[in-house]
C-alpha cells in the first residue's frame, strides 16, 4: 500500500515549514513568558502599593482579553499609533503569546514565592543578601519547584495557542495546512478532513505525553 | 501628542466612534453574548453528566468520555473549529457558521468542565456518602443529596475559570466569519479606518465581559461556599 501522490509534498510543506515555526514559536513564547511573568510575580510579594497595582493591571488585562483580540491589537493597531510598532506576523504572534503567558506566570510564582516560610528570607538575610540576592538565590529556586507543574500546563496552552497566529497569516502548522488544503482544492482534490485531521494528530502527539507528565509533577508535589 | 487634552479628546473620538457603529457594535455584542450563554449552559450539563460518569466509574460512559477529554483537552480549539466547518462538508455534513460558533466551543467547554466536576466529585470523602447510605440513600439519591451538593462546591473555582475561557474563545469565530463582537469590529475597521478606536472599544468590551463576569462569579462563589471553607 502506497500514498497517494498529493501527501508527500503537503506533508513535506506542513512539517518543514508549519511545524518547524510552532515549535519555534511556541520555545519563545515559553522563555518569554517565563522571564517576563517570574520577574512580575516576584515583584508583586512586594507591598507597595503602586507598583502591585500597576503588576495586577497587567495581569487582569492579558489574561482578560482573548489572545485573538491581543494579537489583533499588536498586528494591526500598535502600526496605526506609530510606524516604528510594525511587526510582522510572527513576532506579533509571539509578543500577543508573551503578554498573555506571562500574566499566567506572575499570578502562579506570586503564590509560589509567598508559599515559601518567612524564615527563609530572615536567613537569607542574616547571611547578608539584599533584596534581590535574596530573591534570586534563596527563595525562587524553592519556589520553582512548585512552579514546575503550572509551567507545563503553560506549556501545552501556549503549544495548542500558538495555532491563533494563523489569523494574521503567521506560516505556523494550520496555516501551512490550510494553504496545502486550499492549493488542492484549487487543483479539484478535497482533502481537509485528511489533513486538519492530521494537524490534530500532530498537536495531540506533542501535548498529550505533557498533560500525562504534569499532572504526575502536580500529583508528587501534593 | 499626549497628556490631558489629547486623553479627552482622544475618549471624544471613541465615543463618536461607538455612537456612529452603535447598531453593529450591538448586534456583534449580543451575538456573542448568546454563543457563550449556550456554551456556558452546554458545558455545565456535559461536565455534570460526563463527570459524574467519570468519577463513578460508569462502564463505557466513562471511558469514552475519558477519550472525548483528552482529544479536546490535547488539540487547539482553532484547529476544532476548522474541522467543524471546513472540513465537515467532505463528507456532505454542511453546519452554519451560528451551529458551529456555539457547538465548537460547547464541546470545547464540556470537555474541561468534565474534568472539573469529575475531581470535585472524586475529592468529596467516602465516608459522607457512607453516612448517605446510612441514612437511607441509595446510588443516584446519594448522588443528587451528598456527592453533587459537596463536589459540586468543590469543582466551582475551576468551572468558573472554564465557564471564562468559553466566553473569551467565542472570539475565534472570527475565523468562519460568524458576526460576533470580534468579527464585527474587524469589518468596521475595515470600512472606517478608524483603527485606534475600533481596537479601544473592542478591548474594552471584552474586559468589561470578562471582568464582570468574574466579579458576580466570585460573589456566587462565596454565597455558595462550603461552611468549613468560609473560616
Amino acid at each position: 500500500m502506497s500514498l497517494p501522490d498529493w501527501v508527500e509534498p503537503v506533508a513535506r510543506y506542513m512539517l518543514e515549514e508549519g511545524l518547524a515555526n510552532t515549535l519555534k514559536l511556541s520555545a519563545i513564547a515559553l522563555v518569554g513568558s517565563a522571564l517576563v511573568g517570574i520577574t512580575l510575580g516576584t515583584l508583586l510579594t512586594i507591598r507597595f502599593l503602586p507598583t502591585r497595582a500597576l503588576i495586577r493591571l497587567y495581569i487582569e488585562v492579558w489574561r482578560g482579553l482573548p489572545i485573538l483580540v491581543t494579537i489583533f491589537i499588536i498586528f494591526f493597531a500598535l502600526p496605526a499609533i506609530s510606524t516604528s510598532l510594525r511587526f510582522d506576523a510572527l513576532t506579533a504572534g509571539a509578543i500577543g503569546l508573551i503578554l498573555w503567558g506571562s500574566a499566567q506566570v506572575a499570578e502562579a510564582t506570586r503564590g509560589a514565592v509567598g508559599s515559601i516560610p518567612r524564615e527563609q528570607h530572615e536567613a537569607a538575610s542574616a547571611l547578608g543578601f539584599g533584596w534581590v540576592g535574596r530573591h534570586l538565590f534563596v527563595i525562587l529556586p524553592q519556589a520553582l519547584r512548585r512552579l514546575l507543574p503550572p509551567m507545563v500546563g503553560l506549556l501545552v496552552n501556549i503549544i495548542q495557542n500558538t495555532t491563533i497566529v494563523q489569523v494574521i497569516g503567521a506560516p505556523e502548522l494550520l496555516e501551512t495546512a490550510e494553504r496545502q488544503v486550499e492549493r488542492l482544492t484549487f487543483e479539484g482534490e478535497e482533502h481537509p478532513i485528511e489533513i486538519y485531521g492530521a494537524v490534530m494528530v500532530v498537536f495531540f502527539v506533542i501535548s498529550f505525553p505533557l498533560t500525562r507528565l504534569a499532572a504526575y509533577l502536580e500529583r508528587r508535589l501534593a | 501628542m499626549s497628556g490631558l487634552p489629547f486623553t479627552l479628546a482622544f475618549l471624544g473620538d471613541v465615543w463618536s466612534f461607538v455612537q456612529e457603529n452603535a447598531d453593529e457594535l450591538a448586534e456583534g455584542l449580543r451575538n456573542t453574548l448568546e454563543v457563550s450563554a449556550i456554551a456556558v449552559a452546554g458545558a455545565f450539563v456535559i461536565g455534570l453528566v460526563l463527570g459524574a460518569a467519570r468519577a463513578h466509574r460508569v462502564p463505557v460512559v466513562s471511558q469514552a468520555a475519558a477519550v472525548y477529554v483528552e482529544v479536546i483537552r490535547n488539540t487547539p480549539i482553532l484547529v476544532q473549529i476548522f474541522m467543524l466547518y471546513f472540513a465537515l462538508p467532505q463528507v456532505g455534513i454542511r453546519l452554519d457558521a451560528f451551529t458551529v460558533a456555539w457547538l465548537s466551543v460547547t464541546i470545547w467547554g464540556g470537555a474541561f468542565n468534565t474534568e472539573n466536576f469529575r475531581a470535585g466529585f472524586e475529592a468529596v470523602p467516602v465516608r459522607y456518602r457512607e453516612a448517605g447510605a446510612a441514612l437511607g440513600f441509595r446510588g443516584v439519591s446519594t448522588f443528587l443529596n451528598v456527592t453533587l451538593p459537596i463536589g459540586g462546591r468543590i469543582a466551582l473555582p475551576s468551572s468558573i475559570n472554564t465557564y471564562i475561557s468559553v466566553v473569551k474563545n467565542t472570539s475565534l469565530m472570527y475565523v468562519i466569519a460568524y458576526p460576533e463582537l470580534t468579527t464585527v469590529a474587524l469589518q468596521i475597521n475595515a470600512l472606517t479606518l478608524e483603527t485606534t478606536e475600533t481596537f479601544t472599544v473592542l478591548a474594552i468590551s471584552y474586559l468589561t465581559i470578562v471582568w464582570s463576569l468574574s466579579i458576580v462569579i466570585r460573589l456566587v462563589e462565596s454565597h455558595l461556599a462550603l461552611p468549613e471553607d468560609s473560616r
